[in-house]
Parts: structure tokens; sequence; C-alpha cells
């Protein structure tokens, strides 16, 4: 009941709005290149979905977001297990991994655009550099904050490296490295859909851009109004996948 | 601290072998120079650049930007944020609809300002204030709204006003949470200057990076993501800065 | 000198509900000025909301609490109010001076004032050469000396505290027991003093109240005339103290039956 009440409460904001520049545009009988009514946007949606324009588009972007997020997710985790696993190997690397980390994933777009031209590939690439470092980073501090006393557990029963990284490292890092994915899976739709608005000619943020061109502001905002949805949509799920496997062990805000 | 100086050594020394790598995977022409400059031609670019003014021009220009919009933002943030997390009925009603827009792409917005500004300054400005207040504002609402219950309580206990309690405990309070959504929002500045740039053509590090993509001048195009990435770096690093400053209350644990 | 017939502090026939549940039914009490009250009861038994009914944190639902003739409706100057947890009562991001200029600065203090005030409160606590260091920096026993050097800043007629050396090791808490004895000597203060440490009650107070749950009453008044100054050692082997402990120990077993 109380949560019913919540829903309700945080839909008056929302729903007020959308009524009130319904309303203004009916009143001005809106006819314009830059505007238009919330009614007009949903049925301009709903014809993007009828003729599965936007379910494309919305593969597209999703596919290049979690091919980057794999390589670079996976990459990332690897070396984030040896910086946080050998500190030899963190300091003799910290010049190299602070003087790449700070460049912005954008800067790599022309890079990635000279080497491989347009396409999928390009894109999962710069996704892919853009997931990486949060993954490492957080990689790394999951595993070199593992309980003391377990690596001890480790040593006392003579593990060797790999079975004591498989059975003792991983399983106590798990949660905060999830919470290093659920980062980065945030940072891999921002990217794709970063690189689609700037250069890419596919996926959600390429027809976004069509949209504005072709003067249709009804499109262009229900693609807008569907990249909020649909990141919306893959925090929630993250959410709670992290609740169902993690419990409330694992309450990082995403702030910082 | 010989020790630590030994470490540093040692990891420039690791970055020096990574970079020799690069030159020799460059002399040996297995990628084709168009495409990849090796560090030699990388820094004559970059030299070139500064002597004949070019980047120290577009440096200014996407400096100047972002930060520009990183103010205005993180300004509007604090202020909307704390008018939010100091109320209740604020957070209940406008709560689910900041969530909703938490994981919004910031580039999204592009082409609406696009719609509205057209491919001007005004738009890449205005693109980087809305990009640049969110996470602002967002850490502005959670300080403010887990400010310790019980310092309000010492607050009532001393008879403080209002405005005094705001000032000195709610502030104060929530200002680690407020520099950490700065320090994100500095960064969606200096991602979304140099996506506005690139769209709008307008003068700066972003149009210029892309430009000498497009015309396969890649010793250009390099020496500019280099500077890009310093200029990632020395942002962060002045923003950690004031940050420790400012938090030195706080012991700082790895 | 007019003597005191009328108490300082009073309890007419209050009771409190919170949330719909009884907490305090019916308390009547009166607390003459330089009284060292120690409020002892099982956990649930209102001893915590009857100190917040005096700081005026609290209104009573029922009846009235008056300080000096006059009902409280809000928290007084001169009445200073001590929180048990510590860690959360203490401004984090100030250092130990900025800590009790807070109190000084709530009541108006002109700023040239302070630094003599605040130096004189941080020597009576022994906090003086930690003035310009954070409270992360100190221990337990002084952060928990910190908050009273706050109080004392008020200057208070009235010092509230609220199980203040509760989480505190046994010799920590012992020197801040005595330590806080002969500040208020020094300071003529009435004290209200909130423990479920009944050792500790009889130790510090000239009178000690127990109080029961279920509904929140007073279900015991007793005077402890033990002689001051206080000693750990003395007092605690006096044949009256064991007397007043038992005594006590008795009243809460039977609250538990």
């Amino acid at each position: 009941m109380k949560r019913a009440a919540a829903v309700l409460r945080g839909a008056v904001f929302p729903l007020a709005l959308i009524a009130i520049a319904q309303i203004a545009a009916m009143a001005v009988r809106l006819q314009s290149d830059t505007l238009a009514s919330p009614a007009a946007v949903l049925a301009a949606g709903a014809g993007a979905f009828a003729d599965g324009s936007i379910l494309i588009a919305t593969a597209q972007t999703l596919g290049n977001a979690f091919g980057g997020l794999a390589l670079g997710g996976s990459a990332g985790l690897i070396c984030g297990v040896l910086l946080g696993s050998s500190i030899v190997a963190d300091r003799l690397m910290e010049f190299s991994v602070e003087s790449l980390r700070p460049i912005p994933s954008v800067a790599l777009i022309p890079v990635s655009m000279l080497t491989f031209g347009f396409g999928f590939r390009m894109e999962i690439a710069i996704v892919a550099f853009a997931a990486f470092w949060p993954v490492l980073i957080l990689t790394r501090s999951a595993v070199s904050g593992v309980d003391a006393g377990l690596l001890d557990v480790a040593r006392v029963l003579r593990l060797g490296p790999l079975a004591r990284t498989v059975k003792i490292i991983l399983p106590a890092a798990l949660p905060r490295i999830f919470v290093a994915f659920r980062l980065a899976a945030g940072i891999a739709l921002t990217v794709a859909v970063t690189v689609e608005v700037s250069t890419n000619p596919l996926g959600l943020g390429y027809n976004m851009m069509l949209a504005e061109q072709s003067l249709h502001p009804d499109l262009m905002l229900a693609y807008l109004l569907w990249i909020g949805i649909v990141g919306w949509a893959l925090n929630f799920t993250i959410n709670a996948a992290q609740r169902r496997f993690f419990g409330r062990s694992v309450q990082v805000r995403p702030v910082a | 601290m010989n020790v630590r100086i030994g470490w540093r050594l040692g990891s420039f020394a690791v970055g020096a072998v990574f970079i020799a790598t690069w030159q020799v995977l460059a002399n040996a022409h297995l990628i084709s120079p168009v495409y990849l400059p090796g560090p030699d031609r990388t820094w004559g670019a970059l030299v070139r650049g500064f002597a004949s003014g070019t980047f120290p021009d577009q440096l200014w220009n996407t400096v100047q930007r972002m930060l520009v919009g990183w103010l205005l933002a993180s300004l509007a943030g604090i202020v909307i944020g704390a008018c939010i997390g100091l109320s209740r009925p604020a957070r209940a009603y406008l709560g689910p609809t900041l969530e909703f827009l938490r994981p919004l792409p910031a580039s999204a917005v592009v082409p609406l300002g696009i719609v509205l500004f057209g491919l001007s300054d005004n738009m890449v400005l205005s693109v980087i204030a809305f990009g640049a207040l969110w996470p602002t504002l967002l850490a502005t609402v959670h300080g403010f709204a887990a400010v310790e219950p019980c310092l309000y309580e010492v607050s009532r206990a001393l008879g403080m006003s209002r405005l005094a309690v705001i000032w000195k405990i709610a502030l104060p309070s929530s200002l680690p949470d407020i520099l950490a959504g700065m320090r994100l929002s500095l960064t969606v500045s200096l991602i979304l200057a140099v996506v506005g740039e690139m769209l709008a053509s307008r003068p700066g590090l972003g149009s210029g990076i892309l430009i000498a993509a497009r015309t396969f001048h890649a010793p250009d195009l390099y020496a500019g993501v280099v500077l890009l990435g310093v200029l990632g770096y020395l942002t962060a690093q002045g923003l950690f800065a004031v940050e420790a400053r400012l938090l030195r209350w706080r012991l700082h644990q790895r | 000198m007019v003597p005191q017939t009328q108490p300082l502090i009073t309890f007419d026939r209050v009771s409190m509900t919170l949330g719909g549940t009884p907490v305090l039914t019916d308390i009547d009490l009166r607390i003459d000025a330089g009284d060292f009250v120690c409020v002892v009861g099982p956990s649930g038994c209102g001893k915590t909301t009857l100190l917040r009914l005096l700081g005026g944190l609290l209104e009573p639902t029922a009846g009235e609490v008056r300080y000096a003739g006059k009902r409280i409706t809000e928290p007084r100057a001169d009445i200073a109010v001590m929180f048990q947890d510590y860690g959360r009562a203490l401004l984090p991001w100030r250092t130990v001076s900025g800590n009790v200029s807070l109190a000084l600065e709530a009541l108006g203090v002109p700023k040239d004032v302070r630094p003599e005030r605040i130096a004189a409160v941080l020597a009576t606590v022994g906090l003086s050469d930690k003035a310009d260091r954070f409270p992360i920096e100190l221990s337990g026993g002084m952060q928990q000396r910190l908050q009273i050097a706050r109080c004392l800043a008020q200057r208070p007629q009235v010092l509230l505290m609220d199980e203040p050396f509760g989480a505190l090791d046994a010799m920590t808490r012992q020197t801040l027991q005595d330590e806080v004895l002969s500040i208020v000597a020094a300071s003529g203060a009435t004290v209200f003093f909130v423990t479920h440490d009944l050792e500790e009650a009889v130790y510090l107070g000239n009178r000690v109240i127990g109080l029961l749950p279920h509904p929140g009453r007073i279900a015991s008044d007793v005077n402890v005339a033990l002689s001051r100054p206080r000693n750990q050692l003395m007092t605690r082997e006096d044949p009256e103290f064991a007397r007043l402990r038992r005594h006590l120990f008795d009243f809460i077993k039977d609250a538990d039956a």
C-alpha cells in the first residue's frame, strides 16, 4: 500500500508536465519544425515501433553496448585481478594506467573511425575502451580488499595462484565486481549513444539525429524518450539482479 | 621515501617500454603509417601544433567551454539539489523523475540542443551545462537528504535558526557528496564539449581531431588525443587537490 | 538569600504517547536546583523520553513540564543536552574548537569573546592541546569530553546527559565520572543523568529514580546520602553504597519478573 502511494506521488510531477505540454501545444496549435506535442511524440513513437525501425535501432545500440562491455569488461576484469593481486604489478603499471585513463572515450572516436571506418567494430572498440577502466579500477580495489583472513586460509591450504584466484579471491570480490559491471553497463550505453550521435550512422543515437535533421521533432523526441526508457530499464534490471543475488550487502550509491 | 621514488621510476620505465613498443610497431609498418603514426611523429605534430598556435587556440576554446558549462551546471545543481534534498515532499514527488533521468545518456539531448539553438556555440554550451547538471544535482540531493539526523537534534537543542542549520550543518555535511558529483560533472563536461565541437564544427580540440581524422592527418589526430588526455588528467587532479583541501577532516583510506 | 522553596524542574502529571504507543504515564516529579538526579530502568521504560521532554525536544501529550515555573515548549539556552551517540552528535568537519564554537554561535555570543570562552571550557575538560584536531582523530573518551565542553560553553543551569558513558571502556568511564562530578561541583549545575548502569547511578547522584515500563512510570525514588566528594574506591566500599545498589538491583529484577 505504501509502495503504491509512493509510486503515485512520483508520477504526479511528470504526468502534470506532460499534461501542461499537451494543453499548451493544442492551445497554440503547434505546427513547428522544432517542437512537438506529447501526443504527436507518442504517435511518432508508435509508428516507429510499428515499422520496426526503433526495434532495429535498439538492437544495434544494445548489441554494440554489450559487445563493448563484454570485450572491455573481461579485459578490465583480468587486468584488475592481476593488479589487485600483485602489489608489484600494480605499482609498476601506475604510470601507464594513470596516463591512459583520463583520455575521454569520445576523443578516440576519430581514431576508431580512421582505423575501422563506420559500423559495429568502430563503436564496440570505443565502448570497450570506456568500459575497461571502471571495471579495472573497481576490480582492482575489490581484489586487493579481499579479507586478509581468507588469503591466510588459501596459504594454509597451499592453493596455487590459479586455484586461489578462482576459489577464494573471485567469489569474495564478486559483489563489488558486480557493482563494477553495473557501472560499466551504464557507461557502455551512454558511450554507444554518444558515438552514434556524433558520427556512427547506426543505432538509436543516429536515428535520433536523422529525425532532427529531417525536421521531425516528434520522432526525435520519441527516440529521446525511448533512450531514457532503455537506460532506466537497463539500470532497473541490473539493480534487481544485484538485489536478488547479493542482497542488501552491496548498497553502493552510484554517485561517485 | 626512497622506496616510493624507486617504484615511481619503475612505473615510468614500464611506461617507456610501452611507448618503445608502440614505436617499434609503427616502424615495422604492420599497420599503415596513415593509420598508426609512431610516438616520434605524434610528438612532432604536438610540437608543431603548439608552435603554430593551433593547439593553444583549440585548447583554450575547449577548456573555456568545459569550465563555463561545468561551473554554471554545478552552481545550479547545488542550489536546486539543496532545495530538493532538504524537503521531504519534494523528494517524494520529484525523486522518481530524477531517478528516471539519472541513467539518461547526456549526449542524447544533443539533437534537442541543435533543434533549439542550431549548430552554434550556445548549443554546445547548453548541452554541456545540461549534461553536467545531473551528476551534481543528484549527488547534492543525496547529500542533503543523508545528513546525520542526530545533528539536526543537536541544532534543535542549541536553538539554531533554519538558515544556520542549512549553512552550518547540512551544507558541510553534504560537501563530500557534492564534490564527488562535481567530479563526475567535470568528466561529462569534457565529453560533451568534445562531442559538441565535433557536431557543431566549433573550433576546439574536438573538431580539430575530427578534421585531422577526416583528412588522414594521423599524427595531428594522435597529438590531439594526447592533449585531451592531458586535459582530462589535469582537471581531475585539480579537483582532487581542491577536494583534499576542503575535506581534510576525513581520514582517507585507499 | 531567599530559600528555594519552589523546585527548579517540575513534571506535572506528564504523559507521552509516541506513534500510538503510550511511553510515559502520569509522571509526577520535582527536581530542586543543584540536584544530581540519575534515572535508571530497563529498556523501553521511557527514560530517554523523559530526558527529551526536559530538553524541549518533545512536547508532552498530557500534563506540563515546567522549568523555573514556566512551561517548557522548546529547547532552552540554559538547559544543555548531551546526546548518547557522541560520534554522531559532533560535527566531523569542524575542529575541537569549532565544535565548541557552534554552541557559542547559536547563543549569539560575539565573535571577539568566543576564543577565550572556548579556551576556558577546553581547559576544564582537558582538551586544550587538541584544540585544532578533528573529531575523527580523537578517542571515544575525548569525543565525549568534547560534547561535555560544548554543553559547558552554554553555561547551563541544567545538564541533561543521555547514557553518556555507555559506549566507553571501564577505565575511561570512571575517569569521566569523576570529571563530571568535579565540573558539576564547580558550576553548581543541576544534572539529569540517564544510565543503565546501577552502580554509576548510585555513585554519581544524590537521588536515583527508577522507571518501569509498560506503561512507563516512576516506581522508585531514593535519596543517596553518601558523602561528597565521591571517590571511586572509598565510596564504592561504603555499606550505604552496597545497600542502595542492592535495592536498585532488586528493583530491576522485580521489573523483569
